[in-house]
């Protein structure tokens, strides 16, 4: 079992948390003209690498915060974890 | 009573108290301490099982987990345990065992046949045979070979036993109470270190147990007793015997079983049967120390032929003899150890060395007992069938090629040592890629991935000294890591005799003319011609050769077949060990019961169950309840002998004629508030947001990015910056996810917070034309007139002096309103309502009602909305704003999704207006139409129109607004059910809406 | 090629199996071939077969990593059945369950395909409707489907939950008779052996690090013995999809996760069908073994790594308990991992893509083995024909743009929720 560390909280186990998925992913802006292209890759496409990979987790059992992991998807090591505000660009 | 093979002066069970227990119908006696292996053993019985494919007798081969063969099946307090291992099952009073895989009985077993027919039967033989005729495969060949397969038999009652869970952390986990787990467990918790040290045996010790040492002036066990009891004394030590730290996972979690009533009669009240420990540590040190290899030759299965040191256990921690006419088989020191215990209780062994001349101290030793000695001699092939009677033996020439002339001699028992397997198994579970060590002829741990060192025999240390020594400098530096005490123990003295040399020869090679069965797993029967089968046919990875002969695949998990397969893939192919590498090990390190890992969540516990505050009032009420997600909710009120139909019909009546109460406390509440709430609204929902004045409620639609509907509700505006959103009761805790995923990380510029209030609110829907005069009763102080709580009004009032929110909104279609109190008020409210509401008639409604009285207005729901519809499917686009832009939007004009025919809620009546059309029904054409009939939709929901007294569904179909009017067929081939039907307008009841408005 | 019969097996028994042949033969790869597959796996392993056998394309080679049969197909729970409710996947499985029926003879190897039946279990009536619905729709399709209530489970699973100390009761299930398992492992040899045997190079051992890719054309591989020429090649390779498609620059609609298997103890024959939980995600069968065979949900994030953690094999467990009291009593045996290739729809991909010559299988999430066979052929025929077959028309890449989606399951694409 993931030990993930919460920027709010600390060392917690992983079933206090729910996944997120890619956190790379952008939305795009409200009301902005987008091609559709665009579009359906923002929807339908996600990195996966193997390796590092910065992924979400939301603390659902905790702070209930969104935080960003960048974790190792072929050993499960994590390296850093960020809150939401981090990394944003 | 007697017991043949019991020594009197050695070993560690109870002799004060005899135990008596039931092997195969026949009563035993053996003492406390006793495993059920010791305990035949004593009483001169081998033979407790059959093989898996040939149906050998089967004896005992080891005396512990790594046992392939006395697998048995236990009975206990009525209840049935398959696949015990009898080297590990301690005896107790009243146990009873018995022989599984073998009918009638183990010492007479029809399927031994198989044995005769062997040759038939290769690796892999099923394969290449019982293709024809094609249906006999299933009927035939395959119940044929499953009722051969197998050992134990499951019972099928519930399992009574308690099995608990705890999670600990600590500094320092040790897994192995040997020489090294000891001495580095002393080291680190004399320098402050919170150590857990866990042991799989009931006894402490390891090899301490059974060798001939002396460590700081006290023999191996005064020393490993005095530590244990020191370690036992000291706060920051957990020290636990039968305990299996049995996986390596992520992160430095372990996780380890404890029997802790395995071994008893019978099981206390609130004695739990097993405990899984999840265990967090800083830093493991892996001293599970070292398996026996088996030397490989003919017959070497027969009952009597067991691993050297097994032999030696039974002598010195059960006083038992596994034979009287000893041979000892070994390519190493250690079978002589086995030897001179035989003859210091009274036994003259026979040694045969495969090594031409070695010499050591324990080699003189043997010597200078008197011990024969034959050098340079192997084991040809044991002879007997249910016991070992003698073994054929010859000399083998220098190069191990060949043989000279067969001998046969006497023996009862063939001991073999083929040097030793270090346990790497928590090692390589913990990502740590082993090496293999030309010296041992072994895998051994390579560089830690995580936090772990492995020590001791388990890391290739075979010497005593070495173990000792690294195991107190490791201890120590780990656990300075932590703690930085810099409290060193000093490390006491070893003697011990030391070794020689092993001989890298294990496999006998067969003499000319015979064929004997050399087998390397034991349970699975995969011999030596497998193994070179499956290379001939081309099976040449390790992993292909495993799969195709099932080796090291039994319960054993191959702990004494696996590394034997691996040199004998390496001897064929011309190729050094670590190019064929070995298979991967994964948990459990051995079988672990399921019961543990599941825990306590059995039964009604295996998911939480969630209760409104009115919950025992339904009970009271009759309720019959239905689980909706977790929650339950009444489903209906049952009168007298009232059918779900007759009942929900009669509450749902009363809704649409007088006034009826429904608990919608389960719905899911969210509370949004701050300045840009609004704004945050009118992203997150389809419809506009930003004109919504305080005091009033909207009905919304939120959808996903890809368009889909992800939910809907009402939400209220409470006041300026605070609005009230309620969800679906089984989308609550997605959208509360949802809304803080948006808030947090896409526009974390808006000033908004979320919070799930769902468990602060109960909540009451007051539906029907009477509603409004209960409410006026209800609220006396309050203006609840049309004028004064519009439809969509919302207002805050007293009911009886409780502060209570009043929301005028409707599900039904009647008027309506929601009627929501603090939780611990709930069921005053809803007794409240009940009382007050006797006059105007009012009956408490559940879900199916509810159903009833929605689907008849067309109102959607889950089974509508089920991940697969966007606004349109479900006629919601009125919902959709053209003019701003929302999540999910840009997702609405995809060609699918705008296609002239693209599917429609639409209305379902039959056309005979009695026949229900099943849920889950399609809608077709042609309902004589070959196969695959094309579908135009399916039919959603369906009920039993309360208003117009026939049924009435609703159909998602293609193209549904402009199918209205047309004549089609709901078809239900499962419950071969053909109705001709007419499509009309979702909107059944008071299409214009004016009952909410009323 | 020998044959594989009961008199064979006789006769070799006779001079001691000492002259069975290579099951595959382990070439050195050529310059160039008409047709490279990635994978050999049993979708890899099917499609160069069915190249061979239906379109008489025999200049093929099949290069894989590792061993052949290594991957999903030698890691699954050996499940094979149709019992879907969209139109694609139902069509397209039920095709492939003609497959599964006669390979055993079809490939002289006896795959063990045993329609044992597949039961899933309904715990409400609204799961009954939702059964309904999918099982009307695989009858309107053709496909085997029964309804059952509470008492017709009952019958054919005695073991199942239907004390009153249970948290969601049975209410009855759907099955589809006609669905089983099958021997995993064999399905690959059986493929290999057959597909060696009509001139397929299957070379092990050997890893792609590389495309030629030239003016939007495939030219060929770098491999980890050299590079290798070829007109057409075809991507089958799950969880490693990502991998290769990074090297091509493409991003696919894919992730990639695992997930946990596990068996307990051989015990006596006790269970004669596979079935499926319905109050969470739990399936469950018996091995000709005498093993129970189960599975359910993801690990949950993104992993190429085959090992799991227990707390996700503790919760299949605990709902492999609700449906199965029994399984208490016995021991978890073995634990594995598979990587799989979670699509953003939960259905696949079998296409061309917009590199001339290059061919795309994946986005099988967990359902990869019963659609081995059914996948081999069409993907063949893609290849063979540069066309999708109409079986495969609805795996298109570009659905993910038109909006035509196959989303079985309603989740979306929230790829670690199963």
């Amino acid at each position: 079992m993931l030990y993930i560390f919460c920027p709010h909280c600390g060392l917690r186990s992983q079933n206090e948390f729910a996944y997120g998925g890619d956190a790379t992913v952008k939305r795009p802006e409200l009301n902005k003209e987008i091609s559709d292209q665009d579009w359906d890759n923002f929807v339908y496409l996600r990195k996966s690498p193997r390796g590092k990979h910065l992924e979400l987790w939301h603390h659902i059992s905790g702070c209930r915060q969104w935080i960003k992991v960048e974790r190792d998807t072929s050993t499960h090591e994590i390296f850093k974890t960020y809150k939401a505000d981090e990394l944003t660009e | 009573m007697s017991q043949d093979f019991r020594l009197n002066n050695i070993g560690m069970v109870n002799r004060n108290k005899k135990i008596s227990f039931i092997f195969n119908g026949k009563k035993y006696f053996g003492y406390e301490g006793d495993t059920i292996a010791s305990a035949l053993i004593a009483n001169g019985v081998h033979l407790v099982g059959r093989s898996f494919k040939y149906h050998r007798p089967r004896g005992f081969f080891g005396v512990g987990v790594d046992e392939p063969y006395a697998i048995l099946q236990l009975e206990r307090n009525n209840e049935r345990d398959p696949n015990i291992r009898a080297t590990e099952q301690e005896i107790f009073e009243g146990l009873e065992v018995k022989s599984v895989n073998c009918w009638p009985s183990v010492n007479f077993d029809i399927g031994a046949i198989n044995n005769f027919l062997k040759m038939f039967f290769p690796a892999g033989f099923y394969y290449k045979t019982f293709m024809w005729p094609p249906s006999f495969w299933y009927k035939i060949y395959e119940p044929f070979i499953r009722m051969a397969a197998g050992f134990g038999e499951a019972s099928i009652k519930h399992d009574k036993e308690r099995y608990e869970h705890k999670y600990e952390y600590c500094d320092l986990l040790i897994t192995g109470s040997g020489p090294s787990g000891l001495a580095s467990a002393y080291a680190a918790a004399k320098n402050g270190a919170r150590v857990i040290l866990a042991e799989d045996k009931p006894r402490y010790g390891g090899s301490l147990l059974t060798s001939d040492v002396n460590i700081g002036n006290q023999t191996g066990i005064e020393w490993s007793e005095k530590i244990i009891t020191e370690l036992k004394s000291m706060s920051n030590v957990i020290v636990k015997n039968r305990s299996q730290v049995f996986g390596y996972y992520d992160h430095n979690m372990l996780v380890m079983s404890e029997r802790i009533s395995d071994h008893l009669p019978k099981t206390q009240k609130y004695l739990p049967k097993q405990r899984l420990w999840y265990i967090r540590a800083k830093e493991v040190l892996i001293s599970s120390g070292s398996i026996e290899r088996p030397l490989v030759f003919g017959n070497n299965d027969t009952p009597g032929v067991m691993l050297s040191s097994a032999a030696k256990e039974y002598m010195k921690v059960y006083g038992v003899l596994v034979g009287k006419k000893p041979l000892i088989f070994t390519n190493n020191d250690s079978g002589y150890e086995t030897a001179i215990e035989f003859k210091k209780n009274g036994v003259n062994p026979l040694i045969l060395d495969t090594r031409k001349e070695p010499s050591s101290d324990i080699i003189t030793e043997a010597k200078n007992l008197g011990i024969e000695i034959k050098f340079s001699y192997v084991v040809v092939a044991a002879k007997g069938y249910k016991k070992v009677k003698s073994a054929d033996i010859a000399k083998i020439s220098d190069n191990k090629k060949d043989l000279s002339n067969i001998e046969n001699i006497e023996c009862d028992c063939i001991c073999v040592s083929g040097f030793w397997t270090p346990s790497i198994h928590l090692a390589s579970q913990s990502g740590n890629k082993s090496e293999f060590n030309e010296k041992i002829d072994a895998f051994i741990p390579k560089k830690s991935k995580q936090k772990e060192n492995t020590i001791g025999s388990a890391n290739g240390k075979f010497t005593l000294e070495e173990t000792i020594n690294e195991a107190f400098d490791k201890g120590y530096e780990v656990s300075n890591k932590i703690t930085e005490n810099n409290n060193k123990v000093s490390i006491p003295t070893v003697v011990e005799k030391k070794s020689t040399q092993h001989d890298k020869f294990w496999c006998v090679p067969l003499p000319k003319g015979k064929s004997y069965k050399r087998f390397l797993d034991f349970q699975n029967d995969v011999a030596v011609t497998d193994i070179e089968l499956a290379l001939r046919e081309g099976f040449r990875s390790i992993e292909h050769v495993k799969r195709y002969t099932t080796l090291g695949m039994a319960t054993d998990q191959g702990k004494t077949s696996n590394l034997n397969g691996l040199q004998l893939v390496s001897d064929i192919e011309n190729k050094v060990v670590p190019q064929v590498g070995h298979t991967t090990f994964r948990p459990p390190y051995t079988p672990v019961s399921i019961g543990a890992i599941v825990g306590r969540e059995v039964g009604k516990h295996s998911k939480p169950t969630r209760k409104s505050p009115m919950h025992e009032w339904h009970e009271k009420n009759k309720a019959v309840f239905v689980d909706a997600g977790v929650w339950l909710r009444p489903r209906y009120y049952k009168q007298g002998n009232e059918t779900l139909f007759e009942a929900s019909k009669r509450e749902a009546k009363n809704v649409r004629k007088n006034v009826g109460v429904c608990d919608v406390t389960t719905l899911g509440k969210i509370d949004v508030k701050g300045p840009d709430a609004a704004e945050f609204l009118n992203r997150v929902y389809t419809n506009a947001w930003l004109k919504l004045p305080v005091g009033k409620a909207r009905y919304g639609v939120m959808l996903r990015e890809d368009g889909i509907v992800m939910d809907d509700g009402t939400t209220t505006r409470i006041s300026e910056n605070h609005y009230h959103m309620t969800t679906t009761t089984a989308q609550a805790a997605n959208v509360l996810s949802h809304l803080e995923y948006y808030l947090q990380l896409v526009w974390p510029e808006l000033n908004v917070n979320v919070v799930s209030t769902t468990e602060q609110w109960a909540g009451a829907a007051i539906a029907g034309p009477n509603s409004r005069a209960l409410l006026m009763k209800l609220f006396p102080n309050t203006d609840v007139s049309n004028e004064g709580l519009p439809f969509m009004g919302y207002k805050e009032a007293d009911l009886f002096g409780i502060p209570s929110k009043i929301y005028r909104i409707s599900f039904s279609g009647e008027l309506a309103y929601e009627v929501n109190v603090e939780s611990d008020y709930g069921n005053f409210m809803w007794e409240k309502i009940i009382e007050v509401g006797k006059e105007f008639q009012i009956q408490p409604y559940g879900t199916e009602a509810l159903s009833t009285l929605r689907i008849e207005m067309g109102h959607v729901a889950g089974s509508e909305l089920d991940g697969r519809t966007i606004p349109h499917d479900a006629s919601l686009e009125g919902l959709v704003s053209k003019k701003k832009d929302f999540i999910g939007k840009r997702s609405l004009s995809r060609s699918a999704f705008t296609k002239p025919d693209r599917e429609k809620i639409v209305g379902v009546v039959p056309l005979d207006k009695t026949t229900s059309i099943p849920e889950g029904s399609y809608i077709v054409k042609d309902p004589k139409a070959k196969l695959p009939n094309p579908k135009l939709g399916h039919v959603s929901a369906s009920c039993w129109s309360v208003e117009y007294d026939n049924p009435f569904s609703l159909a998602i179909i293609k193209d549904g607004k402009n199918m209205i009017g047309q004549k089609l067929f709901a078809m239900s081939p499962l419950k071969n059910k053909t109705i001709p039907v007419e499509i009309v307008s979702s909107h059944y009841v008071d299409p214009e809406g004016k009952r909410v408005r009323g | 090629m020998q044959k594989y019969s009961v008199f064979s097996l006789i006769k070799n028994a006779f001079s001691d199996h000492q002259n069975w042949e290579v099951a595959w033969k382990d070439p050195t790869p050529k310059k160039e071939y008409d047709v490279i597959i990635i994978g050999g796996g049993g979708h890899g392993l099917a499609t160069a077969y069915y190249l061979a056998k239906e379109h008489n394309i025999t200049n093929v080679a099949i290069i894989e990593k590792g061993w052949i049969g290594g991957g999903n197909v030698g890691r699954n729970t050996t499940i094979i059945r149709s019992n879907y409710m969209h139109d694609d996947n139902a069509l397209f499985s039920e095709f492939g369950m003609d497959l599964w029926r006669k390979m055993s003879q079809d490939l002289n190897y006896n795959v063990m395909f045993s329609p044992r039946g597949i039961i899933n279990l309904a715990h409400s009536d609204a799961q009954m409707n939702a059964y309904s619905r999918r099982g009307n729709s695989m009858r309107l399709n053709g496909i085997d489907a029964v309804l059952l209530n509470r008492e017709e489970v009952q019958k054919l699973i005695p073991m199942a939950d239907f004390s009153d100390n249970v948290r969601f009761p049975i209410f009855g299930g759907l099955m589809q008779p006609s669905a089983g398992t099958a021997r995993h492992d064999a399905v690959a040899w059986g493929y290999a052996r057959q597909a060696d045997s009509m001139g397929v190079d299957i070379i092990q051992n050997c890893e792609v690090t590389g495309f030629d890719v030239t003016n939007g054309k495939i030219l060929g591989l770098r491999t980890s013995r050299g590079d290798i020429k070829a007109k057409k090649v075809g991507l089958c390779v799950a969880g490693s999809t990502n991998i290769l498609a990074e090297m091509l620059n493409m991003t696919l609609p894919i992730e990639t996760h695992l997930l946990q298997a596990c068996v307990s103890e051989p015990v006596k024959p006790l269970l004669d069908h596979v079935v499926t939980f319905g109050a969470g995600h739990f399936y469950c069968s018996q091995s000709d073994k005498g093993e129970m065979v189960m599975g359910g949900d993801l690990d949950g994030y993104n992993s190429y790594s085959q090992r799991g953690n227990l707390p996700t094999l503790q919760h299949v467990l605990t709902e492999g308990i609700a449906m199965f009291p029994f399984l208490s009593k016995l021991k978890m045996l073995r634990t594995w991992g598979g990587i799989m290739d979670m699509s953003m729809d939960g259905s696949p991909i079998i296409d061309k893509t917009h590199i001339d010559g290059l061919y795309l299988n994946c986005g099988w999430c967990y359902g990869g083995f019963k659609a081995t066979p059914a996948s081999g052929w069409t993907f063949a025929h893609t290849i063979a024909q540069d066309r999708v077959h109409e079986l495969n028309a609805g795996y298109s890449l570009n659905r993910f743009n038109t909006g035509d989606l196959i989303d079985e399951k309603g989740l979306g694409t929230k790829t670690w929720i199963s």
